[in-house]
Order: structure tokens, then sequence, then C-alpha cells
């Protein structure tokens, strides 16, 4: 076996379809653990405050619906971060380091987004101010959703899909070096946007 | 019955048709994260293991449909058939592996070959022996083994002590695996016996062994329960 042959292992794929349907039940199943999470959480706290361990009244506690969907989207936005940061590291290895912070997020840009969704984002806005705008006129994981309940439904049922890719990218971006928060939003699908707020670098 | 060399190139040939394949770290990746995320949201081995089954049915169920609509394939005429097809095609144009397939025809009632199973005897009359040797492929309790070399979803991954199995209790069932502590791959599981309940096969499918685990090779068995009935399907419990 050469040398060369073992620095540059051909990468194993498997098919997308796949991983879509693999997300799609992700989302399913973290949602039910999730929800399994927070009513432990909740029964732990309700015993500290029957022992009155717990400073605060009980009716300050969030509504149960929110907290359970906040949960999932952390949950999957972590699962998203773990996976960006990885993909970062290993497509940078070769390249010289960025020069400043538009490099890095073009980077995101252009290769990670090929390496996960095989296109490029198709605009990239910037105030110049750490605040940077990406927009994907067909984003690939939304190109296939619907909802009988119209196309407004599907909006929203489709939100909760993007934590993941938006975790993704915040995974990304911390790899190269940058702490930044990205918040997804769809207006029509399959067109999204994913706002990128960086500090100043 | 189409030769296993055949099913191997039909294999071959719906891969290097497929136009959207990623790459497997981002699987792997994304599989390990959710499987820590379950560890920690449930805190119990055995429960993660049936998440992680009940999400693979889940898939199995619309994966068989891709399945179907990109292969050619016909109905296939005994179970070890579906043996041959889902190592050397389904596996091959998923995930791009192919695991070894061993079959094991259901135990006839002479009490014959296969592994000890706890099928109960079927009640056939001996002038039916001669048939039911001829179909013991086909009857329930017949199974198959597929020996995984490659894994693309354990690659990377070590397992903590605390999710190892525990020693076996003295006098448990010979061949049954040990059932503590966790299945990685047990969405695999899953995906199996989702995609066979649609084409009307209820099986049972569990692991065998995992490297993981400390074992020598990875091993997943599929059994036959029962032929399904056309029905209704049921709403979602």
């Amino acid at each position: 076996m050469s040398l060369v042959a073992l620095s540059n292992p051909v990468s194993a794929q498997i098919d997308g379809a796949l991983f879509d349907y693999f997300l799609v039940e992700t989302v399913n199943t973290l949602r039910q653990s999730s929800a399994v999470a927070t009513r432990r959480q909740k029964e732990l706290e309700d015993e500290m405050a029957k022992a009155n361990l717990l400073p605060q009244a009980p009716n300050q506690r969030i509504q149960v619906q929110d907290t359970e969907d906040e949960a999932l989207k952390l949950r999957l936005e972590g699962i998203g971060a773990q996976v960006g940061a990885s993909l970062v590291e290993r497509l940078v290895k070769d390249r010289p380091r960025f020069t400043d912070t538009l490099d890095s997020v073009k980077f995101i840009c252009k290769d990670v987004w090929t390496a996960v969704w095989e296109k490029q984002v198709d605009n990239l806005r910037t105030n110049h101010r750490g605040v940077y705008v990406l927009q994907d006129n067909s984003f690939r994981p939304l190109l296939r959703i619907s909802s009988p309940n119209g196309a407004s439904d599907a909006v929203t049922k489709a939100r909760i899909y993007l934590a993941f890719h938006a975790g993704v990218l915040r995974g990304a971006l911390s790899r190269l070096g940058l702490q930044g928060t990205v918040v997804p939003e769809v207006t029509n699908l399959p067109q999204c946007v994913f706002q990128i707020k960086l500090p100043k670098s | 019955m189409s030769s296993t060399k055949q099913y191997k190139s039909i294999g071959d040939d719906l891969w290097k048709s497929r136009t959207d394949k990623i790459n497997a770290e981002l699987f792997t990746m994304a599989y390990g994260s959710l499987v820590v995320q379950l560890i920690q949201d449930y805190e119990d081995y055995a429960e993660v293991n049936k998440q992680l089954e009940k999400m693979g049915y889940n898939i199995g169920i619309r994966l068989i449909e891709d399945f179907l609509a990109r292969s050619s394939l016909g109905k296939c005429a005994d179970f070890r058939e579906v043996g041959e097809v889902v190592a050397k095609v389904g596996f091959k144009s998923f995930l791009n592996i192919t695991p070894i397939v061993h079959h094991h025809p259901a135990p006839t009632p002479a009490g014959g070959v296969g592994p000890s199973t706890t099928t109960p005897r079927s009640s056939l009359l001996p002038s039916q022996n001669a048939a039911a040797q001829a179909q013991t492929h086909s009857m329930p309790g017949a199974s198959f083994v597929l020996t995984i070399d490659e894994n693309p979803l354990a690659e990377f991954v070590e397992l903590p002590d605390t999710a190892l199995p525990t020693t076996a209790p003295e006098g448990s069932t010979a061949g049954a695996p040990n059932q503590t502590g966790l299945w990685y791959s047990n969405i695999l599981c899953g995906v199996l016996r989702g995609a066979l309940e649609m084409v009307q096969m209820q099986c049972e499918v569990v692991f065998l062994s995992d490297t993981l685990r400390g074992d020598e090779t990875t091993e997943i068995r599929v059994k036959l329960v029962r032929y399904l009935e056309e029905e209704v399907p049921v709403g979602d419990d």
C-alpha cells in the first residue's frame, strides 16, 4: 500500500435519501426524548420545591409546550454543531489559515454548503459589522416538505428541521474560531435564510 | 431464483446509479451525537435500544418504498432469497456495504438442522414431511444472519464501560444474545423490521454480537415470525 494512498483515504459514501429520512426521524425521536427529559427535570424541580429547596415560586415556571420545543431545538442544534465541527476539521486540513472573518464566511458558503447540500449558497449579504445573511433559494432539506394544511402550515412545521442545519453552521463557525449565533428563517419553501451574527473581527 | 452473482451486480448497479450520495461521515457523526443525546435523555440503555429500534422502524417503512421503486426486483421466492436481496442489494444500495449472509432454514418437525429456536414444533403429519423439508426456507422460523464487516455507523466509536453488557446469568437460553447494555447500531434492526413488515413479513430482528461490545463479529439475525395478510394498517401507537 503506497504512502500516498494512506494520506488521501477515499471517503465512504452513503445514500442521500437515507440521510434525509434519518433526519426526519431524528426530529421525531428527539421530540419524544426531550419530552421525557423535560418531564424528569420538572419532577425533580417539583420534589425540590416541595422540600422548599427551590428559591422561586412554582407559578413562575414557563409553559410546558414552549420548554419542550426549546429542548428539542437545543438538541437538534447540538447534534448539528457536532456534525459541522467535525466536517470543518476535515475540510480545512490542507488549507492555509483564513485572513479575516469574511473569508471564513465565504468558505462556509462555498465548501461547507457543497459538502453537506451539494450546492453553494445563492446569496451572501453583510453589513460589514458582523452580521451576515446567507440565502439559499432551493435549500435541499426543504425541497420536499409539504403539508395537507397549506403552505403556511408547511412553513411553520419546516422551521424545526432547520434547527439541525443552523447547528451545522454554528459548529462549522466555531471550529474556524468564530463564536456567533445562527438564526434560520424560512418564509416560503424552499427558500431559506440563515442570519449569522459574529463579534467584530 | 436469481443467483447470488446476479444480486451482487444488481446491488452494484443500483449503488452506481444513485445520484444523491453524501459523505458517510455526516451520517456517522449525526448518528453518534443522536445516540449520546438519547443516553443523556433516557439514562437507561435498554430504553435507548428500544428508541433506536423504533426510529429505525419508522425509517424502514419508508425506505422499502424507495427501494422497491428504484430496483426492479419482483417478489422473493422464499425467505432465503429475502436474505440475499437484503444483504446484496438492500445494504449495498443504501450504505454501500455488503454484509455476509448465512441462511438457517426453519427447524423441521423431525428436529432437523438449524440453530435451536423457540419456535414450537409444527404439527405436520409424517406424510407431509418431504414437502415441508423443501419449504423450510419459507416457513416461519427460518432465519438468516448478516455479518457486517464495516459498519459505517460505528466508525471511530468506542463504548464507555457502562454501556457494555454485564455477564450473562447462569442458565440463560443457549444462542440467545445477552440483551443488557447498549446495542449501538440498533437502528439497523428497526429498519430491517419495518421494511420487511411492509412486504408482508413479520420478523424478529436482533443483534447477536457487536464488535463495539468486545465481540469478534457484528451480527444481526433476522428471523421470520409469520407472513402477514394484507390488512388495513393500524394507526400509529
